[in-house]
């Protein structure tokens, strides 16, 4: 027969035997002193994060406080966001003389393509003359018959 | 110091007891002992006195003890205390012993490993709550204040507790 789940009677009893449990003789006169030198070597300083969470620990008042004025802080910084973020694209659109449209040609490049005419690619170095292209230009890193560098001067490029 | 050490020799029993029953290990309760009363020391400038020293340095036992069983995951290797030559002749316990408990070659040593396995096999807040109550004989209010829950939560945690108590020892409470 199984013991009436709502009659601890006989549990109680048994628990006694925790009470019975007792450390090494001679335990908790030796305890303090061990204490007292854990503390006088310096163990246990507390640092800045230690004791806040200290506060945190033993003064709920304090965790209900600090949650919220964080959470005040919050509001009010997604509020100011969702107030000053419309005033400020507004005051530039404002502002500009210009648009992204009226930067664009007038002639823009929707005119038609005349097919007849030749295509004229421009090179990069300003000639527009496929057949004929402009002589290379020479390089910082040109050398000369003997192997050494060679000076080099723009001032006669085309 | 010496104020301090008045203190260490008021409370140990009972804060070592708290946490040894939390445990069942005595190498962890000396370790969780020493270390909650470094700990008060060094947190006294945060007491303020709005509840009693005892409550206050039980809280830090208790919060202590919660997180080493959490970090260990429950994984508590029993080291058991052995039990005072009273046990023997606590009436209630021979009672146990030699009439209503069915394995009538169960002694002493044998009960007392059954019982510490089913307090482990509790959560730490269920386990807190048998210990402070059925163990160390404090109120419901004062496990509330300790606990930093109402008594109703108590109370509830008690019952849960005693109920799952019982099934774990079932073959020992007939």
């Amino acid at each position: 027969m199984n013991p009436d789940p709502n009659d601890f009677e006989a549990l109680l009893k048994l628990m006694a035997l925790k009470r019975h449990e007792q450390p090494p003789p001679g335990y908790f006169s030796r305890l303090p002193d061990t204490i007292a030198a854990r503390l006088e070597r310096g163990e246990g300083q507390l640092g800045f994060w230690e004791t806040f969470m200290d506060h945190l620990t033993f003064r709920p008042a304090f965790v209900y406080s600090f949650s919220l004025a964080a959470l005040g802080a919050l509001t009010i910084s997604v509020i100011y966001s969702v107030r000053v973020q419309p005033e400020e694209s507004a005051q530039m659109a404002g502002n500009n003389s210009y648009s992204w449209q009226s930067a664009a040609p007038e002639q823009g490049l929707a005119s038609p393509y005349d097919s007849s005419q030749p295509l004229h690619v421009a090179n990069w170095m300003g000639s527009d003359n496929v057949s004929n292209p402009a002589p290379a230009m020479p390089s910082l890193f040109d050398t000369g018959a003997h192997g050494h560098p060679m000076p080099v001067s723009f001032a006669g490029s085309p | 110091m010496g104020a301090y050490d008045l203190l260490v020799r008021r409370y140990q029993e009972r804060i070592y007891a708290t946490v040894y029953h939390m445990t069942s290990n005595h190498e962890d309760a000396n370790d969780l002992t020493q270390e909650t009363f470094i700990k008060a020391f060094r947190a006294l400038r945060t007491f303020k006195g709005d509840s009693s020293f005892y409550t206050w340095i039980y809280r830090i036992a208790v919060n202590k003890s919660i997180n080493f069983l959490k970090q260990r995951k429950n994984r508590v290797q029993m080291s058991l205390n052995d039990m005072d030559v009273n046990a023997e002749n606590d009436p209630d316990l021979v009672a146990l012993v030699s009439e209503k408990t069915p394995r009538r070659d169960l002694n002493l040593a044998e009960l007392q490993e059954k019982l510490n396995a089913a307090l482990l096999r509790l959560s730490e807040h269920h386990r807190m709550v048998v210990t402070l109550h059925d163990i160390q004989g404090l109120s419901h209010e004062e496990i509330g204040h300790i606990m930093d829950c109402n008594i109703g939560t108590v109370r509830s945690r008690l019952f849960y507790a005693r109920q799952q108590m019982q099934a774990y020892l079932s073959d020992y409470l007939k």
